[in-house]
C-alpha cells in the first residue's frame, strides 16, 4: 500500500549525508571550486562513513541499500556541493554501467582496483550520437566536456552498448561552465585501446536509466538548496517596508518553487522504489530525469532573482546552483533524450497512468 | 516507501472502473450533450443505491458513542470522530481519480450526504447524526445532503459571508443568497453556513441544517455551466427561513467551545489533496484520449507529437504524487497544510494543461465541439476554483513557508 514513510535506516543514512554535507561541503564549496577538487581530508572522511558504498553490492565493499538510498544521499551531498558529490565517489554514475553490462567481473576487475587507488575517477560519458567511434577494438572521437580533471577508466555508453577504456585519452582541462569542484575536460581519443566492451540493450538502457536517476536526484538537491536559501534570504530581506517575502508576487514565487522541489523529488523517489524492486523503470528514471531538469532551471535562476544584484555576486552561492542545474541537465544525453524515451514508451501503451491495470 | 496500489483497493478500483467504462463515462457525455444535470428519478441512481454505494460513513450511534472523538474538529478533513478506516484519506484520492477520469460530473451527481457529512461528523450532536445521517445508512432510495457556504459576495473569502442568522424564540431566521451548492435542489437537507454578526467574522459563523421543504428555502436555480454538465450547481434564497434551534449544528455549546468558524482551521486536510486527485483524473482521461488520437491518425511518429504526450504524463504523474504524499500525511495524522495546498494547487494546472495540449493535438477538429478532449477541457477548469482556488493555496503556502501576515 502506498506508504511514504522512510525506513529507519534510510533515514538514519540521510541525517549522516546531510550532516557531512553541511559541516564538510557547504562551508567550502567556493574553495572546492576554485582548487578543482576536494581535498584528501574530505576524500577521506568521505570513504570512511561510506556514503558512496550505500548503493554498491557487498562483493565491492557496498551496503547494497540499493536506488532509493543512492538517491537520498546524493540529494544530500548536493544540496551542499553537487561539484564534490562527483569528485568524491571514484565511481560515480560509471558504476551502473560496471555492473549492469560488465556485471561481476567488471565490479572485481575493475571498479575494485580503481577503489585502491586514491583520487582515481572512473567517468560515465554518453555516447548515444556516436562522437565517439568504436572500430575494431579502438575509440576515436572527442567528448567535448565531461566533469573530471581525472579520467583513470572511462565508460561510453550507448543505446546498445558500453566500452571502458582506460589509456589512449588526451585531456584537456576546460574552464567548466559548473562544477568545477568536480573538474572539467575535454576528452580526445584517437585510436585508444578498448579494454572492454559488453553489447546488451536490454543491460545498456537500465544503466542508462539509472545514471539519469543519479543525476536526477542530485538536481533535486540542487534546487532545493537553492529554494530554502532564497526563501530565507527573502525573510530577511526588507524592501518597501517588509520582509520582501512578503510580497505576494514572491511569496506565490517561494511556493511554487517549494512545490516544484518536493514534486520532483516524488517522481524520483517513485522511481527508485520501482528499481529497487527490480521493475522496468526506463520510462520513470527519463521522467524523473526530464522534470528534474525542467524544474531546476525553474528554481535556480528563480532564487537568483530573489536575492536580486545580490544574488548574480559570488559572494553568494545561489549564481553557483543555477550554474550546476544547468550543466548537471546537459548529462547523459540531456532533456531532449529523456523526453524522448519517456515519450516512446508512452506510445507503446493504452492508458499509461491507470490506477489499475486495463483488463 | 512503496508507491503500489494493494490487492483490496485495486479490486474497489477495478470495480469502479467497470461501471466508470460501463456507465458513468456515457452518462456524463449524454447530460454534456443534453446540458442539464442527470434528474433525480434517473435509474442509474437507483442503481447505485442498490450497488451500495450513497451510503454515510457514520457507523451509527453505537459505535459512534464507543469511539474516541479524535480529531472531532478537523471540520473538512473527512475525519471527524476517528471512525476513519487506515488509509482512507489515500484510498479516497485514488477512488476520486478513478471516478473523474470516467466523468467527474457525475461523480458529484452520486446519491450521499455529499459535502454535508463532514461538518455533520465533526459537529453535530449525536441526535443531529441520527436523524441526518441515519437515513443515509442503508437508503431506501437515492438520497442527497447538500452544503452550501459560498454566496454570490463570498467565494474564497468565506469570512465574508453574509446569509444572516437570528434567533427568533425556538427558531433561527436565516436571510440571504447561497450560490454554487452541489445537489441542492435535490437534497433531503442542506448545511447552510450563516453568521450572528457579520462584524465578528468567522467567529460569528454557524451551520444550521436546513431541511428540504422549509418554509423560506427557494428559489432553486440550477446554474448553467461551461462543463461538469451532469450534476447541479444550485443557487437559492432564505426569506425569513425558520429552522428549529434543534438544528444548530452543534448546538450552541459547540460555538462557545469552538469560536465560530475556528472549527475550520485546521492541522491537516484530507479534501484538497482529493480535488487535486480528481483533477489528475479528469487530466489521464485527456491523456489517454490524445494518446488514442495520434495513435489513430498515425501521429505518434512525430517527435512533436510524443513531447506533448510526454509532458502530460510527467505533469499528472507529479501531481498525482502531491496528491499521495499530502493524503498520506492526514493518514499518518501528521500536519499537511503546506502539502495539501501543493496538491491543489499543482494538479488543475497540469490537467488543464493535458487537455489543452490535448486539444492542440486534434488541431481544428478540435473545434467542433463534439470530441471528449474539448469536453475535458470545458470540465476541468472547475478544479482550480473549488475547495480554494489556485491562489488561495499559495496564500496559504505562503503562511506556512514565509509566515505571510494575514491583513
Amino acid at each position: 500500500m502506498i506508504d511514504l514513510s522512510l525506513d529507519p535506516e534510510l533515514e538514519l543514512l540521510r541525517e549522516t549525508a546531510r550532516q557531512f554535507g553541511a559541516e564538510r561541503l557547504r562551508p567550502r564549496a567556493r574553495e572546492f571550486e576554485a582548487a578543482r577538487g576536494v581535498d584528501d581530508a574530505a576524500r577521506r572522511a568521505f570513504a570512511e562513513i561510506g556514503l558512496a558504498a550505500a548503493a554498491w553490492p557487498e562483493s565491492l565493499g557496498g551496503a547494497g541499500l540499493g536506488a532509493l538510498a543512492r538517491a537520498l544521499v546524493l540529494e544530500e551531498l548536493a544540496a551542499a556541493d553537487a561539484g564534490a558529490a562527483l569528485a568524491l565517489d571514484p565511481l560515480g554514475p560509471a558504476f551502473h554501467a560496471l555492473a549492469e553490462l560488465g556485471e561481476e567481473a567488471a565490479l572485481q576487475g575493475l571498479a575494485a582496483p580503481l577503489l585502491e587507488r586514491p583520487g582515481a575517477r572512473a567517468v560515465l560519458a554518453w555516447n548515444g550520437e556516436s562522437r565517439v567511434e568504436l572500430r575494431a577494438g579502438h575509440a576515436s572521437g572527442v567528448l567535448p566536456w565531461v566533469p573530471a580533471d581525472r579520467v583513470d577508466l572511462l565508460v561510453l555508453l550507448d543505446r546498445d552498448s558500453a566500452a571502458v577504456i582506460d589509456g589512449g585519452i588526451a585531456r584537456s582541462e576546460l574552464r567548466g561552465a559548473a562544477l568545477r569542484a568536480a573538474g572539467a575536460s575535454e576528452l580526445r581519443l584517437e585510436r585508444a585501446p578498448v579494454r572492454a566492451w559488453w553489447v546488451n540493450p536490454r543491460a545498456a538502457r537500465r544503466a542508462l536509466a539509472r545514471a539519469r536517476h543519479d543525476v536526477a536526484s542530485l538536481l533535486v538537491g540542487v534546487m532545493r538548496a537553492a529554494a530554502e536559501f532564497s526563501r530565507a534570504y527573502a525573510l530577511e530581506r526588507v524592501a518597501f517596508g517588509r520582509p520582501i517575502a512578503h510580497h505576494q508576487a514572491l511569496a506565490f514565487l517561494i511556493a511554487d518553487m517549494a512545490t516544484a522541489v518536493d514534486a520532483t523529488r516524488l517522481l524520483v523517489q517513485e522511481a527508485a522504489c520501482a528499481l529497487d524492486r527490480g521493475e522496468e523503470a526506463d520510462a520513470l528514471c527519463a521522467t524523473a530525469f526530464a522534470e528534474a531538469a525542467e524544474q531546476a532551471m525553474f528554481v535556480t535562476p528563480n532564487a537568483v532573482q530573489i536575492l536580486g544584484g545580490h544574488g548574480f555576486m559570488q559572494d553568494y552561492p545561489v549564481e553557483k546552483w543555477m550554474r550546476e542545474a544547468r550543466a548537471l541537465g546537459l548529462l547523459f544525453g540531456g532533456v531532449d533524450a529523456a523526453r524522448e524515451d519517456a515519450g516512446r514508451a508512452l506510445a507503446r501503451r493504452a492508458e499509461p497512468l491507470a490506477l489499475v491495470a486495463p483488463p | 516507501m512503496n508507491f503500489t496500489i494493494d490487492d483490496e483497493l485495486g479490486k474497489r478500483l477495478a470495480g469502479l472502473r467497470e461501471l466508470g467504462r460501463a456507465r458513468i463515462r456515457p452518462l456524463g457525455v449524454e447530460a454534456d450533450r443534453a446540458g442539464r444535470p442527470l434528474p433525480p428519478d434517473h435509474p442509474f441512481f437507483d442503481e447505485l443505491v442498490k450497488l451500495g454505494l450513497g451510503r454515510t460513513r457514520w457507523p451509527g450511534p453505537a459505535d459512534d458513542s464507543a469511539r474516541p472523538r479524535t480529531g472531532a474538529r478537523q471540520h473538512g478533513s473527512g475525519d471527524p470522530s476517528g471512525m476513519r478506516a487506515p488509509g482512507h484519506s489515500v484510498a479516497g484520492c485514488l477512488v476520486s481519480e478513478e471516478l473523474a477520469y470516467w466523468d467527474r460530473g457525475v461523480a458529484v451527481s452520486f446519491p450521499g450526504p455529499g459535502l454535508g457529512e463532514p461538518p455533520l461528523l465533526s459537529m453535530g450532536t449525536p441526535e443531529q447524526k441520527e436523524r441526518f445521517l441515519g437515513p443515509f445508512r442503508t437508503p431506501d432510495r437515492p438520497r442527497w445532503g447538500s452544503f452550501a457556504m459560498t454566496e454570490p459576495g463570498a467565494g474564497s473569502d468565506v469570512a465574508g459571508i453574509r446569509t444572516s442568522a437570528r434567533l427568533d424564540g425556538d427558531c433561527w431566521v436565516l436571510n440571504g443568497d447561497k450560490s454554487f451548492a452541489a445537489n441542492a435542489s435535490r437534497a433531503d437537507w442542506i448545511v447552510v453556513w450563516a453568521t450572528v454578526d457579520p462584524a465578528l467574522e468567522r467567529a460569528g459563523h454557524r451551520a444550521f441544517v436546513v431541511e428540504r421543504a422549509t418554509r423560506g428555502l427557494g428559489d432553486f436555480k440550477i446554474e448553467k455551466k461551461m462543463g461538469l454538465k451532469a450534476y447541479e450547481s444550485t443557487s437559492f434564497t432564505l426569506r425569513d427561513c425558520r429552522v428549529p434551534a434543534a438544528n444548530l449544528l452543534g448546538g450552541e455549546t459547540h460555538y462557545a467551545r469552538q469560536a465560530g468558524f475556528k472549527g475550520a482551521m485546521q492541522s491537516f486536510n484530507a479534501t484538497r489533496p482529493m480535488i487535486g486527485a480528481m483533477a489528475v483524473g479528469i487530466g489521464r482521461a485527456a491523456l489517454d484520449a490524445a494518446l488514442e488520437f495520434a495513435r489513430e491518425s498515425g501521429r505518434l511518429d512525430d517527435p512533436r507529437v510524443r513531447d506533448r504526450l510526454e509532458r502530460i504524463e510527467r505533469r499528472l504523474r507529479a501531481a498525482r504524487l502531491l496528491c499521495w504524499r499530502a493524503a498520506w500525511l492526514a493518514d499518518a495524522r501528521q500536519p499537511n497544510v503546506l502539502e495539501a495546498s501543493m496538491a491543489k494547487a499543482a494538479a488543475p494546472p497540469a490537467a488543464l494543461e493535458a487537455t489543452v495540449l490535448g486539444m492542440e493535438l486534434l488541431g481544428e477538429a478540435g473545434g467542433r465541439g463534439d470530441h471528449p478532449i474539448e469536453k475535458l477541457f470545458r470540465d476541468v477548469k472547475a478544479m482550480d476554483i473549488v475547495e480554494g482556488t489556485g491562489q488561495i493555496q499559495r496564500v496559504l503556502m505562503a503562511r506556512q513557508l514565509v509566515a505571510l501576515p494575514r491583513d
